[in-house]
């Protein structure tokens, strides 16, 4: 049985209560949300009791035993890193042509492989111009590298996925970050009923994701003290560096602070329980003290099985992940899981029972207990 | 030959109200006629400009009101007979210099005709021009009926050269646009040449300077200009236009002028009080001629002062009557103030039959209930359940709908100031409610200047102006050139629709001819505020994506006024009329009703007149008798079912 409703109560407890991330899932399905720059607004009011808006959305009536169950078969068992299969090292290969990568380039190897292989037919990224996160979709492999690197920033990526879906792609990949790939595992599971309904997506890969940046703060905070047209490329390399590097374009490198950067953190981000965008099939995200290579997480039968083969095709080079990095990758993620499981039960928005509120999240009782909530 | 032009003396021609008065005027051999388009004023200087040529006249539209009275001053300075028209609105534009000139004096016979709007049912508030002649210190004139609307303006010359002074006639809705039979007087072979005699002493009333300064000096002046009061009250006495009908001494006195005269009339017959009640219509109602008011006030204690709007009558014939009571006695007064007659909106026979018998104590029947009732839901099933909205095709929407987007995706609640003009709807949901301030023409742009200086006390939000391209000359540009000194962030709106559209599409200074029809220079409005030093972009409305983006540019700049032209015409101007760019079209299939997706956005939200939901079928369809093909509907169909395809 799905909770959904439509967009008055979207606006009433996502946008109004400051949990919008503006991640694009309730954009271009219909003419009254729309996004700009990372804010996501209702232009008019919609009278219908039960939208996609809704039922889309990752931050409304998300329950975490009835995708999981959906996804991996079994009930949410509140593990830092989700569901998985493996846990690895990887970096992009031989085979995936020369190009500006974030790290170690597996998310650009993998969706370029996927679009030659034929096992997406579209793939949902997230392009820069200048500051601003463009949502797009691409159906060549070379467009891939065109739109590596990272944005930092929330973005509304799910509208290109809307937009993929409208042009008639059957098989979307899709990159996301964590909320963009729950609001995607919503999709994947019909929420609203649909008749012949059939999971849309080719390959979900997920993004390691502690926090974005409200646009809008980042983009007023930076233009004074860089001119933000300039803007090459932005990194945070791994910890313990604790900076954002920006590089200009000839050649100038600014250094920021995360301690600057981390008050441009909506207030949005503190309640998500997931570090490694669990509803994937693969996610990928940066190496502690490696910044040459990526964390590899692999989730589904069917992530496996194009992970394997892009290794064998030479897209990807896999090794071991040192259990060092291992444990502090999961001591990171449950840290977050259980900061924002606290805030959120503290906030009254988890497994709400009254009549006049909806719940962000509902979870089984064993996951609370795990994080003493 | 137009019909105004008939020289046959005597002959009988049905004229509108307007009309009558443009033929008085003709009658009177007025040379120039000056004034700015206001319902219900607007017909006067249109049908000036039709005889123009064989009468030897110069008529404007001038840039506003008061440079229409003005401009018309000159032509009095000049020795000519000359008329300034206007909306009650703009008298209070015209104000400043019609106290001036008052001040002054005239010379060629000046006519002020201020045609009041009782009711507001074509203005944004129901004003009341007969204060400015007590104001102003000038004599009023109120034709009765639609002869008198004729006759009336042309005494109103010959008066105003006996006083040396302007004349006011004031003309109501119902005057001005009710018809009637008219018979022509004589139409005079007027030669005057223009001579402003100006080398003369100082107050020479014929030949020296014209003007208006008392300074420490207000009995060189001022005491002059009263003492042509008192004479316009002596002179009023005996004019012919101030009648009395009824018997010698009635039960009741009604006491009327204007409109108010009509159903005054129609009320004592439908109540068959002829014997029982007398009327005295007064044409002549600022100064009031004491003995008339004495004489008939004489005639009984009852009186009922029947006007629209305020009780600028009733007051001055109470002060009279105060005065009086030592020679007439006490009197009982009915009217505004004792509650018998309304005092906002327009009168009718029936509102006075309703006076008249509670005073009277007279039986009378109205129409029934029932039948009233029958008719008006009669009328509801026959007409479509439609709000106030714009035209089919209306550019002012698709302006409204880009920057109703663009203030909720910017988020910082921004708003909207406006003003006069067919945009006056942005307050409602044809205009998607987003014009938050309306008052007078160009108070947007002057509001939003102070509202985007209130940053320094906590409010920072987006401000917004919108101002018609007429309305822009006539009063927004010192709102402007104020903005932009003073650095106020805001964004000027102005919705170039190419002509005064919502009074008939008369020409403007940034028209490329004058209301003669010949070629006139086009003021570029872009030119002049990028002159100014505003930061200005030009978009054509119809292009929702190019226009809210130019917006969002605009609205995020931080510094200084910032002007956006929305250029594109009225969908009834000439240009347009008839002319369809689109053949529209909904395609069924695709069409999404109700669904997910859509929900109705063109029939709920958009609110097109020319697309229409049809319940049955739950989709939308074009209503081709009077979509006019602007295909703006198809740009903002999320599933692309609508579809254009251009006309060759």
């Amino acid at each position: 049985m799905n909770t959904v409703y439509g967009s008055q109560e979207l606006c009433t407890n996502v946008i109004g209560k400051q949990l919008c991330i503006g991640c694009g899932a309730c954009i271009d399905l219909c003419p009254y949300f729309r996004s700009y720059k990372g804010k996501t607004s209702m232009l008019f009011p919609c009278t219908l009791q039960e939208g996609r808006c809704f039922s889309y959305c990752p931050k409304i009536e998300v329950d975490l035993d009835k995708l999981s169950q959906r996804l991996f078969g079994h009930l949410y068992d509140g593990n830092p890193l989700g569901h998985y299969i493996s846990v690895s090292m990887s970096r992009a290969g031989e085979s995936v042509g020369s190009g500006q990568f974030q790290a170690g380039g597996t998310v650009s190897a993998i969706m370029e492989y996927v679009l030659s292989r034929g096992y997406c037919d579209a793939v949902v990224v997230t392009d820069r111009e200048k500051l601003l996160p463009i949502p797009r979709f691409v159906t060549q492999p070379e467009e891939i590298r065109t739109c590596s690197s990272s944005k930092y920033t929330a973005a509304p990526t799910l509208s290109a996925f809307h937009g993929a879906m409208k042009e008639g792609f059957k098989q979307i990949g899709i990159v996301g970050t964590p909320c963009q790939v729950l609001a995607t595992a919503q999709i994947r599971s019909n929420p609203m009923d649909e008749k012949d309904f059939h999971d849309p997506t080719g390959l979900v890969v997920g993004l390691f994701c502690t926090w974005a940046l409200d646009y809008r703060a980042f983009e007023s905070y930076i233009s004074t003290r860089i001119d933000k047209d300039g803007i090459e490329k932005i990194d945070i390399p791994p910890p313990p560096s604790e900076i954002m590097e920006i590089y200009m374009t000839g050649g100038d490198k600014v250094s920021i602070p995360l301690n600057e950067i981390r008050k441009l953190v909506p207030e949005s981000c503190s309640y998500c329980i997931d570090m490694t965008s669990e509803f994937s099939d693969i996610s990928v995200g940066v190496m502690e003290g490696r910044p040459e290579m990526n964390s590899l997480i692999v989730r589904t039968e069917r992530g496996r099985r194009i992970i394997e083969e892009a290794q064998r095709d030479g897209y990807l080079i896999i090794s071991d992940m040192p259990q060092e990095n291992l444990e502090h990758l999961i001591w990171a993620a449950g840290n977050k899981k259980e900061r924002a499981l606290l805030k959120s039960t503290q906030e009254n928005i988890v497994n709400t029972t009254q009549e006049d509120r909806l719940s962000y999240l509902r979870i089984n009782r064993e996951t609370l207990n795990q994080y003493s909530v | 030959m137009s019909y105004l032009n008939d020289k046959q003396e005597g002959s009988v021609h049905l004229l509108m109200g307007n009309e009558a008065i443009v033929r008085g005027a003709l009658e009177a051999g007025m040379r120039v006629a000056a004034g700015y388009p206001g319902t219900p004023s607007s017909e006067i200087i249109e049908a000036f400009s039709k005889v123009a040529r064989e009468r030897n006249i110069y008529a404007e539209w001038s840039t506003n009101e008061k440079v229409a009275v003005e401009v018309s001053s000159a032509a009095s300075f000049a020795g000519l007979r000359t008329m300034c028209v206007m909306k009650q609105n703009g008298v209070n534009v015209a104000s400043d210099f019609l106290l001036h000139l008052a001040s002054s004096g005239t010379r060629g016979g000046m006519v002020l005709v201020a045609c009041d709007d009782p009711g507001a049912l074509s203005s944004v508030n129901e004003g009341e021009s007969r204060i400015f002649a007590r104001l102003v210190e000038i004599p009023l004139l109120e034709p009765g009926d639609l002869q008198e609307a004729k006759d009336i303006t042309k005494r109103a010359f010959e008066l105003s050269e006996e006083l040396r002074n302007l004349v006011m006639v004031r003309s109501v809705t119902r005057m001005s646009h009710a018809s009637g039979n008219v018979t022509y007087g004589t139409l005079p072979d007027t030669t005057t040449q223009a001579d402003f005699k100006c080398n003369g002493p100082m107050f020479d009333p014929d030949n020296g300077p014209v003007i208006s300064m008392v300074v420490g000096a207000a009995e060189l002046q001022h005491g002059p200009q009263q003492e042509k009061l008192r004479k316009a009250a002596r002179l009023f006495e005996d004019c012919s236009f101030n009648t009395y009908t009824g018997p010698k001494s009635p039960e009741l006195l009604i006491i009327t002028s204007s409109a108010c005269n009509l159903y005054s009339r129609e009320a004592v017959k439908l109540l068959e009080a002829e014997d029982r009640v007398g009327i005295l219509k007064l044409a002549t109602t600022w100064p009031l001629p004491p003995n008339l008011i004495r004489n008939n006030l004489s005639r009984t204690d009852k009186i009922l002062i029947v006007e629209e709007v305020l009780p600028v009558l009733e007051e001055q014939v109470k002060i009279l009557a105060a005065e009086m009571t030592p020679e007439i006695g006490a009197k009982r007064f009915f009217g505004k103030n004792a509650g018998n007659i309304p005092s906002v909106g327009e009168l009718n026979p029936d509102i006075v039959i309703d006076a008249i018998s509670s005073i009277l104590d007279i039986p009378y029947k109205t129409i029934s209930k029932t039948f009233s009732d029958a008719v008006n839901a009669l009328a509801q099933r026959a007409a479509p359940n439609r709000g106030l909205t714009f035209c089919p095709g209306c550019p002012h929407r698709a302006s409204y709908w880009s920057i109703h987007n663009a203030l909720e995706l910017d988020g910082r609640k921004g708003f909207v100031c406006g003003d006069i003009g067919c945009y006056v709807f942005g307050t409602l949901p044809s205009g998607f409610s987003i014009v938050k301030t309306l008052h007078s023409m160009g108070s947007g742009t002057g509001i939003a200047s102070g509202f985007a200086k209130l940053k320094q006390f906590g409010m920072d939000q987006p401000v917004i102006s919108v101002c018609g391209d007429s309305t822009f000359f006539h009063a927004a540009m010192p709102a402007l050139t104020n903005a932009v000194h003073h650095k106020s962030p805001l964004t000027m709106v102005i919705l170039d629709n190419r002509g005064t559209a919502m009074t008939g599409f008369q020409p403007h200074p940034g028209s490329p001819n004058n209301v003669l029809g010949e070629e006139m220079p086009a003021l570029d409005i872009e030119a002049i505020c990028r002159a100014m030093g505003a930061l200005v972009e030009v978009q054509d409305p119809f292009d929702t994506e190019a226009t809210e983006k130019a917006f969002h540019r605009l609205i995020e700049h931080g510094e200084g006024a910032k002007v956006l032209i929305l250029r594109q015409a009225c969908a009834l101007s000439p240009e347009r009329r008839n002319k369809k760019n689109f053949e529209v079209k909904i395609d069924e299939e695709i069409c999404l009703g109700e669904s997910c997706g859509c929900n109705r956005l063109c029939t709920r939200i958009f609110g097109c007149p020319g697309i229409v939901w049809d319940k049955e079928k739950g989709i939308s369809k074009i209503d081709e008798l009077i979509c006019v093909g602007c295909g703006f509907c198809a740009d903002i169909c999320p599933a692309g079912a609508i579809k254009k395809k251009e006309v060759a």
